[in-house]
């Protein structure tokens, strides 16, 4: 159906400025970043690198300053707000620290809502909200509110949540700060299976040092700018050296 | 803007212009959702029903009361009640925009996580809207349980009244009463309540929906409770 673009995301000359009373704070400047479909990318960095900056930049929550960002394309500055809200439901599946389920509605609703927004039909958002919670191994816990989920179980509803629609490209955003180790390397290792098997791009805001063996590309981003970007088969090397 | 980017797609020879469908929230949808969170948060709910609830209460006991003194050649609807009335309505309509600001604080994360999914502006105000109008509902139904409750007892209390009269001036229409001044009191009031109480609402939660409605994704998915 789609058509397949050769990079998913493509940015060029990404700025975001913040204004903090007389301070410019550049949180992001003159990012170029191209990431091939399919790709499974970790972006790190110390906190206050601009990694969830360049995170809301790339899902279209907010607008850069200067600069340009295209998701399989098309330039996300150019579409209004309609467009946008379009691009988000079936384009990005969102991943966030602190899960984002919606607390007044089930796993299988959390799941089924995207799908709301993008018409889907009933049956079929049932069916398709089944089948991804059970690929996220919560084949027994589908009518659970969050809160009766523990961290790890609400962070797989929100993979699942993310695949609804099925996006081109997942963002995720510090996707194990909240669990613990265990559960953390769970989530990951679920990730790049997902990542291989329906070949969705994955781009990954972390801290988490697990998230490099798993990843194609990590680019390391200092100050709102990119310092720099190694391939797997480079850390492969370093590795060895080691 | 929508034409522009049409052109400009058709000339990058792109296919995603004939790609972007449409983004929707059926009614049906907007309020499931909301009956939800009127379940699910219900501490919260009751609060803002209370502002409601107590309103209402006034009105209707008031009106009651004015109905069963004209019947026993009393003073019946003074001028000065429908002050009294605006007032008492007017604090109710503030302390529901008061609790709907706070509701609105509480779920900026949520707000941003339907922001994500592909909800547009007007679907998180229709969210909150429907809230309002079922806080309405029950606030003015439980309000007019109160006041008729309250007036009742006022008659039985009251030798001057009687049941008697008070029961067969319920059931007789009352000019006075605005509105609604050619149905039987009981019945009058019932739907006045309501209708008042669901507009009050309505009106009340427009700012904090339409605040709510405009953040922004990254400011609403920031915010830390």
């Amino acid at each position: 159906m789609a058509l397949r673009y050769e990079y998913t995301v493509e940015t060029e000359d990404l700025a975001k400025y913040y204004k903090m009373g007389v301070y410019i704070v550049k949180a992001l400047d003159g990012v170029n970043l191209k990431i091939r479909r399919g790709e499974y990318v970790s972006i790190m960095g110390p906190s206050g690198a601009g990694k969830t900056t360049l995170f809301n930049m790339i899902g279209g929550l907010d607008r850069p300053t200067r600069g340009k960002v295209y998701i399989d394309e098309v330039d996300i500055s150019k579409l209004d707000a309609y467009e946008l809200a379009w691009l988000r439901a079936r384009k990005i599946g969102y991943i966030f620290q602190t899960f984002n389920l919606i607390p007044v509605l089930s796993a299988m609703e959390n799941v089924m809502l995207p799908m709301i927004f993008a018409g889907v039909r009933r049956e079929e958002r049932i069916r398709r909200a089944r089948e991804l919670l059970e690929r996220v191994g919560l084949g027994e816990r589908l009518y659970h509110r969050p809160t009766e989920l523990s961290g790890g179980q609400q962070q797989r509803v929100a993979i699942a949540r993310a695949l609804a629609n099925d996006p081109a490209i997942i963002l995720a955003d510090e996707p194990t700060g909240n669990l613990d180790l265990q559960t953390g390397l769970e989530i990951i290792n679920l990730m790049r299976q997902l990542n291989k098997e329906k070949g969705v791009t994955i781009v990954t805001a972390t801290h988490d040092l697990k998230m490099i063996d798993v990843s194609d590309r990590i680019i390391y981003l200092r100050d709102g700018k990119v310092e720099r970007i190694e391939t797997r088969a480079e850390i492969a090397v370093e590795a060895e050296e080691f | 803007m929508r034409k522009f980017y049409t052109l400009l797609t058709l000339n990058l020879g792109s296919q995603m212009t004939a790609e972007i469908g449409e983004i929707r929230l059926p009614v049906s949808e907007a309020f499931y959702i909301s009956i939800q969170n009127v379940r699910r948060r219900f501490t919260r709910v009751a609060i803002t029903t209370a502002s409601v609830t107590l309103g209402i209460a006034f009105f209707v006991s008031l009106m009651m009361m004015a109905s069963f003194q004209a019947q026993t050649g009393g003073t019946g609807i003074q001028p000065y009640m429908y002050w009294l009335l605006f007032i008492s309505l007017l604090v109710c309509g503030v302390g529901i925009t008061n609790s709907m600001l706070i509701a609105v604080a509480e779920r900026y994360k949520e707000i941003g996580t339907y922001k994500c999914l592909g909800a547009l502006d007007r679907h998180i105000l229709e969210m909150f809207l429907i809230e309002a109008m079922l806080v309405g509902g029950i606030g003015g139904t439980s309000g007019y349980i109160i006041g008729l409750v309250a007036a009742i007892v006022y008659a039985f209390a009251n030798p001057a009244v009687g049941i008697t009269t008070a029961f067969s001036s319920l059931t007789q229409p009352n000019p006075a009463v605005p509105l609604a001044g050619t149905m039987p009191v009981a019945l009058g009031l019932l739907l006045l309540g309501i209708g008042i109480a669901v507009l009050l609402s309505l009106i009340a939660t427009l700012y904090p929906a339409y605040y709510a409605a405009r953040l922004n994704p990254a400011d609403a998915l920031r915010y830390e409770i």
